[in-house]
């Protein structure tokens, strides 16, 4: 089954401009897609290419297990969509105007889920998520799915779907438990200081310096929206293998793409998940995502 | 960091936030140019850090490391965002030495001489930098231990998160911060830990036997005894002590360290080096010889703990007697005889437990760590 992509309401922010959009039952489009044809098409280019677009599964979002009658239970990327959902209003709260915002993709990964999609719709209301769109998509074809909308950060709770968006050249984590008992409020990203100076030529990491318009570039130019205080969104490096000359080359590497760092972490090969266990990040960018120990 | 939107942080006139394909100038990074006044550190091979359950952890945090008065001073009028704009435009020089400084250098010098003897063996010193700071004094902090070419290799840079929690994940033995409520919340959790001030007066110290010196009463034992002499004055505390002087005093918050360094003591009369031994323990006490000064040696005993040197002061006044002795650190539970350690240049640190803390409270704010 094709995917399709609903344009739901991305301009939910903006709402007050507008009248009122009919999101609920778009019209679809020649091509299949559901667009929101009402939308006037410059406003929504202009805004779309500030964005950052980050897509979760909907497993990682609903836990695939119960549901609650009619709405799925909320899974462990929950507290990760209500800490991205929190950037944003703390972004439009100090400029209505922004536009370097989070879109949110859920995407369907399974031909499953992707027969179920008036139900995952009808949880994310139910859970008062702001997805910006929805893709139904299947194992067959969600990786076009990531491409055709310009995902620059895909996060599922499954490795072998991070892997495949990986090699496809879309920077992908693998969400686990600890995404789980992540703070609400503030969003916690962590890189994994190893790869960043020494990274994979195959993985995403190695990306990080010549993209500009990368996800951590745009995460760095987010996090400098707000003080050094009580900032929504938190930057952390950990540097397991090395020592303060991994770790300085790191935070230089990170600060020369624009990003910097709120909290510092050098292991030198002591063991890390005494240390991942305190941190809370809600995701690891690395090239090895995975295959941190336990 | 929010400077008016959009606008971002400079240093020295360069955009902190430019990325690598915009570059107009000739250096990739601004502090390439700045790396040039710094000593450049030697390239010797790196000895592999210890396991943290098998060494002696000390953390440290920076401003007892370095000394970053003028820093603390901007963070405290200024504020965060001017003290972070200070730090990272002056990246490029180092920090002078802290209060901790030459107790971290004696360390390094113990491990020097246990690696000698024991090439194999991970029970050593691993000094860790915990602070509070933020990620962005990261590089100064970095760039100033490798100026003075410290052997730290391991660190937590909050950014105001508390360190109790990554204490215990390094099985911390012992905490060394100049923010008293850290220090507090340390001991409440069973860590051996100590607040340190900077000094005006530091007397020289040995670079090659590390001395540590401890007060008796609330250190290394607990303060039933103080708490005696406090309730009931000095005629009582001497019955007291005298008619239980075989009952040994229960253990204080130093007890643990102390302990350690007894272990690390005994490596070295293993391989006959007990008239060389690079560690060295005092207890420095306002206990008598004569009388109480009998229960103090006989728990020490039991515990099956030597030190090395015990001096009983019967109440006479400690920092001549330190000044003597030259520890590289002294510990003590009253701010009275931190103090008058210190003005004779005694590094001294105060260990905020027990009985003397309730009664003598120092008003006014203590100053926090920046966050």
């Amino acid at each position: 089954m094709a995917s399709s992509c609903y344009g739901d309401a991305l301009i939910r922010r903006i709402k007050e401009k507008a009248s009122k959009w009919i999101y609920r039952n778009p019209v679809p489009g020649p091509d299949g897609t559901h667009l929101n044809h009402h939308l006037p098409k410059s406003g929504l280019r202009k805004k779309d290419a500030d964005a950052v677009v980050v897509a979760v599964t909907s497993d990682a979002v609903f836990d695939p297990g119960a549901d609650e009658g009619d709405a799925f239970r909320v899974g462990l990327a929950f507290p990760l969509l209500q800490a991205l959902q929190r950037v944003n209003e703390r972004l439009l709260e100090q400029n209505p105007s922004e536009s370097l915002l989070f879109d949110i993709i859920l995407i369907t990964t399974s031909s499953q889920r992707q027969q179920q999609s008036s139900q995952i719709m009808r949880s994310t209301r139910h859970h008062g998520l702001e997805v910006g769109r929805f893709c139904f998509s299947s194992e067959d074809n969600f990786l076009e799915s990531l491409l055709e909308n310009n995902v620059q950060l895909f996060l599922s709770t499954d490795r072998n779907e991070t892997s495949q968006a990986s090699q496809r050249g879309v920077l992908s984590a693998l969400l686990d438990q600890r995404a789980a008992s992540s703070p609400s409020e503030q969003l916690r990203v962590l890189f994994c200081g190893d790869t960043v100076v020494q990274p994979n030529a195959a993985g995403p990491m190695s990306t990080i310096q010549h993209d500009a318009q990368s996800f951590p570039a745009q995460l760095g130019k987010m996090r400098q929206r707000f003080g050094m205080l009580d900032s929504p969104l938190v930057i952390i490096l950990m540097v397991s293998q090395g020592g303060r000359d991994s770790c300085s080359s790191a935070l230089q590497v990170l600060r020369s793409c624009g990003v910097g760092v709120d909290e510092a972490y050098c292991l030198a090969g002591a063991p890390q998940s005494p240390i991942l266990s305190l941190l809370h990040p809600h995701f690891l960018l690395s090239d090895d995502f995975g295959e941190l120990e336990e | 960091m929010n400077l008016d939107n959009g606008q971002s942080l400079t240093v020295g006139g360069q955009d902190l936030t430019r990325n690598g394909s915009s570059s107009g100038s000739s250096s990739r990074y601004p502090w390439e140019d700045a790396k040039k006044v710094m000593k450049p550190s030697t390239p010797t091979r790196k000895p592999q850090p210890p396991k943290p359950e098998n060494a002696i952890t000390i953390a440290v945090s920076s401003r007892v490391l370095f000394n970053m008065e003028k820093e603390q001073q901007i963070y405290e009028q200024q504020g965060m965002e001017e003290y972070i704009r200070y730090q990272v435009e002056h990246e490029s020089e180092p920090f002078g030495p802290g209060p901790a400084f030459s107790f971290v250098k004696a360390l390094e010098a113990v491990n020097a001489r246990l690696r000698e003897l024991y090439p194999e063996s991970e029970e050593l010193f691993d000094v860790v930098l915990m602070t509070n700071n933020h990620a962005y004094v990261g590089l100064r902090l970095i760039n100033t231990i490798n100026h003075h070419q410290l052997f730290i290799e391991r660190f937590c840079m909050t950014g105001g998160n508390s360190p109790i929690g990554y204490l215990k994940a390094y099985h911390t033995n012992l905490y060394l911060s100049a923010d008293p409520g850290k220090v507090r919340e340390a001991l409440e959790e069973g860590i051996a830990a100590a607040t340190m001030f900077t000094q005006e007066k530091m007397k020289e110290v040995s670079d090659t036997q590390l001395r540590v010196a401890f007060d008796g009463d609330a250190v290394l034992f607990s303060d039933e005894s103080e708490r005696i002499y406090k309730a009931h004055g000095l005629d009582k505390f001497f019955e007291h002590e005298k008619a239980h002087e075989n009952k040994p005093l229960d253990h204080g918050p130093l007890k643990g360290f102390l302990e350690a360094l007894g272990k690390l003591q005994k490596r070295f009369y293993g391989k006959g080096q007990r008239m060389d031994c690079p560690i060295r323990t005092y207890l420095v006490t306002a206990r008598s010889a004569a009388s109480s000064g009998t229960r103090a040696l006989k728990t020490l005993r039991s515990w099956g703990l030597e030190i090395d040197e015990a001096l009983f002061l019967a109440g006479a006044p400690k920092g001549p007697m330190l000044e003597k002795i030259r520890p590289h650190i002294f510990f003590d539970d009253q701010m009275f005889h931190v103090e008058g350690a210190a003005e004779m240049g005694t590094v001294a640190c105060h260990v905020p437990y027990g009985i003397a803390q309730k009664v003598s409270r120092k008003a006014g704010k203590e100053p926090s760590a920046p966050k």
